[in-house]
């Protein structure tokens, strides 16, 4: 278990900006998620923990000791990469072995190491095959009992399931979080999926462009997105934005926004259920009102009467799309489309006007020019 | 994939051994790319330089200017040689190249005994073209070869003298040549018949097209790419020949088959005029740099390159 | 183009008529390649007599290997009447340490450059690889030079250090290009694991490069085998390869003309590529085409 921090760390190629400065510290035993689409940085900046890539400017900390200068080999790191790769020409053994060998681990202890980690991940039947005669799911296993061995003070993993197909990746997802329970290593996973972010962070990153965009636990993410673009990036589907007016309701705020409903265009006000005194510069001013499609569903009296910032409104439904536990109902709100987690048996046919609900508890406000949240 | 991506050394570990480790890729290159820089270009600027010299027998040193280039021009023997290279070039090249499409394309039919027939036709490109020369010149001799073969088979009148002839006798040079190099851009061809996607000519096959038409239309643009590789190389050889020349007609008769190798060979090492030798020399490399660097260029920053 | 649908009509006779003209054609084709080996093999094992009076194409009437023991330890090369035997092993002691230090560069250098790229390095790369492009006419004189200045005239040594340095340009190229296919990720994972630059390169990279190293060898071999213009320039007398002497002993003048020692002495001297293209024909072919894409 180790700490981990970087500090306000770049790298260039020429003129080409890959890492912008990134910071971020972590306690030893966490799980960060690197979150982001291909070409974010993510990668570079993993392999610069790794040791891999070169530091254009920053420092990278573990343990209390800057380690840019530090040989991979001496970071007491190990790593799984998204392509395994697996010493193709060594067995399942050797293959596990080689980073002990390198290390001059003696034979026996080697030995002892090598089958308490196949058993930890159920492979002692495969040890002595060649990986091209592994399936998918095999050699993931083998290249995690490569890093595992050794004992390492972080894991880094490099997309590690993506070569895998999805039922098979639903399964490996499980595996990794029951081992970061057992093992309690500090562990450095990057991904591009939003899904493995939530379920496996104690921490996620979400980065784009050579910038952390938002570093924040899972739900902290999901809920108070730092701007659109986290907002848009983790959900699915992602974040609705609806294009709005900020204005007076009673004693507090409202979003306006335009809505069309039994064949008439109108304005919908819904209440803020926080309205801050920091909202106050924004009164009468344009906004970006974000909410979540499962905040967004069919009105239900019963629940509406207990949740106390559940607002009804009236609109058309343009497109349903069925996933068997909701509905997708798809309406236009402020001029953009907006998604709605509908029950099933009270979707409506699409032309059709229907009334939603909005649970503003879980609204978000975000500036229009900066897509920053408000 | 950017230079960076690979393993960048970052070992602290200063001192012999830890500059050592950084510089290790560079040291291991080293030898070889001095080697280059003398072997290759070192020697290639000494060569150069001797062209603009009056060496004989020996190196001079004492520049004279571009004068060679300019006398080299008013040898018969250059000229002879010099248009027997470009004769020898486009016909070379052309039949080659039709030869080796042609058999590659019928060996492309689901053949039996396909793997049986491409070695047959690729052997050649295994041999010297020492050993090419000397069976041709034996073949091509019409008091014990072909010619007289078909006397003795009832055909008298038969003549095939060519080797003999000096207006003939660099077209027997293409026909052994021809008879080395076209199973190798039959090798070539085929193995790109070969990486045609099989779902596009299916996709052809089901829109109607015949066979000629699908070869035609879809799978030889397809793979134009090797086509241009084969002509590169087939005109490298070309500008090379020397040992097939040498063996089966050492250059004649008379100088009638004189090509630009075998004038520099003659130049250095016969009649001791190290000028008139490092001119052609020259003049070969800027002909083969004239088409090889394009092409080295066009492939190295080409699309495909990653 | 190997899974083109099968014609429906396979079997109607025009269809029919065409695959015999198709194979009528592969046949002749085929003749015209092996005629001259098989002419020259019959030649080989006929006497003298029987050439001049019978027929190029007609079969041996008796098979003697006469003139097979002649061109390999009594024809005469110039002036020395050897055989090919002395010159044979020239090109046997040329061979072996040419491939084995041009390939064993090839390798290092293909490594280094892919995996353990440096600023320049691509450079370097075009550097070898117009290298592997350069006519040789435009280094003989400097090099003949350079042997002369080291000591090297006319000895297989110095024949050795020309193939040497000449095979580099395209064992480089050979084993870049398969190199560059070989994941990166590789020398990652083993760099973390704590191996070195040889480490990685003894255990797991040339564990894994049989193939390209069969390629490499084969080509090197044949090259070098079957080089004529280094060796016609850069030896005389008894330190001349194979190829030289063979040229030598066919247009050796004086006397009868013995056309069955001619074709039993290109025969021998074909013999050691003939034989690794039967052998290994599959690498052999790989190595024509590596050499022509650039990958």
């Amino acid at each position: 278990m180790a700490n981990l921090e970087v500090r306000n760390v770049r790298k260039s190629f020429g003129d080409t900006h890959v890492l912008k400065g990134i910071s971020l510290d972590l306690d030893g035993g966490e799980f960060l998620v690197l979150l982001g689409p291909s070409g974010c940085g993510k990668s570079t900046l993993l392999n610069m923990i790794a040791g891999l890539d070169s530091i254009t400017d920053g420092e990278i900390v573990i343990d209390g000791r800057v380690v840019n200068a530090v040989h991979p080999k001496n970071r007491d790191i190990a790593m799984v990469f998204q392509s395994y790769a697996l010493y193709p020409n060594m067995t399942v053994k050797k293959n596990i072995a080689f980073g002990l060998e390198m290390r001059g681990v003696p034979a026996e202890e080697r030995e002892r190491l090598i089958s308490r980690t196949a058993e930890l991940l159920q492979i002692d039947h495969l040890l002595g095959r060649k990986p091209a005669q592994l399936s998918g799911g095999q050699r993931q296993r083998v290249a995690m009992g490569r890093a595992l061995v050794r004992d390492p003070k972080i894991f880094l993993f490099d997309e590690p399931l993506s070569n895998l197909d999805a039922k098979l990746r639903v399964d490996m997802r499980t595996e990794i979080k029951k081992l970061h329970a057992r093992l309690g290593t500090t562990i450095v996973y990057v991904t591009h999926d939003q899904i493995e972010a939530m379920t496996l962070a104690t921490q996620i990153a979400v980065m784009r462009g050579g910038v952390i965009e938002q570093l924040a636990p899972p739900q902290e993410v999901y809920e108070q997105p730092a701007n659109m673009y986290v907002g848009g990036f983790v959900g699915s589907p992602p974040m609705n934005f609806v294009p709005a007016t900020l204005v007076e309701h009673g004693n507090g705020l409202a979003v306006r926004f335009a809505c069309t409903s039994d064949g008439s265009a109108g304005d919908v006000d819904l209440p803020l259920a926080d309205p801050s005194e920091d909202l106050a510069p924004w009164r009468d001013r344009k906004v970006i009102f974000g909410l979540r499609p499962e905040a967004l569903t069919d009105y239900n009296e019963a629940e509406a009467s207990i949740r106390e910032h559940a607002h009804a409104f009236d609109c058309r439904v343009d497109v349903l799309e069925p996933t068997g536990a909701d509905t997708l109902t798809y309406v236009d709100l402020g001029g953009e489309t907006a998604i709605a987690r509908v029950n099933p048996r009270r979707t409506t046919n699409p032309g059709e006007t229907m009334r939603l609900m909005a649970d503003m508890s879980h609204a978000s406000l975000f500036d229009p020019e900066t897509e920053r949240r408000i | 994939m950017p230079a960076d991506t690979t393993v960048t050394s970052s070992d602290a570990e200063t001192g012999v051994r830890g500059w050592l480790q950084r510089h290790l890729s560079k040291l291991v290159v080293a030898p070889s790319f001095l080697a280059a820089v003398i072997f290759f270009y070192g020697f290639i600027l000494w060569t150069v330089y001797i062209s603009l010299t009056g060496s004989r027998m020996l190196p001079d040193y004492e520049l004279i200017g571009f004068d060679n280039y300019l006398r080299i021009w008013r040898l018969s023997r250059w000229e002879t040689a010099f248009d027997n290279l470009f004769i020898f070039g486009v016909l070379f090249i052309l039949i080659s190249m039709a030869v080796g499409c042609v058999l590659a394309v019928l060996l492309d039919q689901r053949i039996r005994a396909e793997g049986v027939l491409r070695s047959i036709y690729l052997y050649p490109m295994a041999i010297s073209y020492i050993v090419t020369g000397t069976a041709w010149k034996w073949l091509l001799d019409p008091g014990i070869g072909l010619e007289k073969a078909m006397h003795d088979m009832g055909w008298t009148s038969f003549s095939f003298g060519w080797i003999n002839d000096p207006d003939m006798a660099i077209y027997t040079v293409v026909i052994a040549a021809v008879w080395q190099a076209s199973g190798f851009v039959m090798a070539m061809v085929l193995a790109a018949l070969r990486g045609v996607d099989d779902e596009i000519i299916k996709a052809a096959w089901l829109d109607g097209a015949s066979l000629p038409n699908i070869y035609r239309r879809i799978i030889i643009p397809t793979i134009r790419p090797v086509f241009l590789s084969a002509f590169v190389i087939l005109m490298h050889l070309a500008i090379k020949t020397f040992d097939l020349v040498m063996a089966l007609t050492a250059g004649g008769p008379g100088t009638s088959t004189a090509v630009p190798a075998t004038f520099m060979y003659d130049m250095a090492f016969q009649r001791d005029r190290l000028d008139f030798a490092a001119t052609s020399a020259v003049m070969m490399l800027a002909t083969v740099a004239a088409i090889i660097v394009p092409y080295l260029y066009s492939e190295i920053r080409g699309p495909r390159r990653g | 183009m190997a899974s083109l649908p099968q014609q429906a009509a396979a079997d109607t006779l025009g269809a029919k008529i065409g695959r015999g003209v198709l194979y009528a054609a592969l046949i002749l084709f085929a003749a015209f390649y092996i005629l001259p080996m098989l002419v020259m093999l019959a030649t080989s094992v006929k006497d003298i007599e029987e050439i001049r009076a019978g027929s190029l194409l007609a079969l041996p009437q008796a098979i003697t290997f006469e003139a097979w023991g002649y061109a390999w330890n009594e024809a005469c090369i110039g002036v020395e009447c050897t055989g090919l035997a002395p010159y044979f092993m020239n090109s046997v002691l040329m061979v072996i340490p040419s491939v084995f230090l041009s390939s064993l560069f090839g390798a290092l250098n293909g490594y280094a450059l892919t995996k353990w790229r440096f600023p320049g390095a691509n450079v370097i790369f075009g550097l070898l690889l117009f290298g592997s492009f350069i006519p040789f006419q435009v280094v003989l004189l400097p090099m003949s030079q350079t042997l002369g200045f080291l000591g090297l005239a006319s000895s297989v040594p110095g024949l050795v250090l020309v193939h040497s340095v000449y095979g580099i340009a395209f064992t480089t190229l050979f084993f870049r290009n398969y190199y560059v296919s070989l994941p990166d990720d590789l020398v990652k994972a083993a760099t973390i694991d704590g191996a070195g630059f040889f480490t990685i390169f003894w255990r797991i990279i040339l564990p894994l490069s049989p193939s390209i190293i069969v390629v490499t060898v084969i080509w090197q071999f044949t090259q070098i085998w079957n080089d004529f213009l280094f060796g016609a320039s850069f030896t005389s007398g008894g330190a001349q390869p194979v190829t030289v002497a063979l040229n030598n002993l066919v247009n050796t003048t004086t006397g009868v003309k013995l056309y069955n020692v001619d074709m039993a002495a290109a025969i021998i001297a074909a013999l050691p590529t003939l034989l690794v293209y039967i052998i290994a024909g599959r690498y052999f072919v790989r190595g024509l085409t590596a050499g022509s894409v650039k990958g």
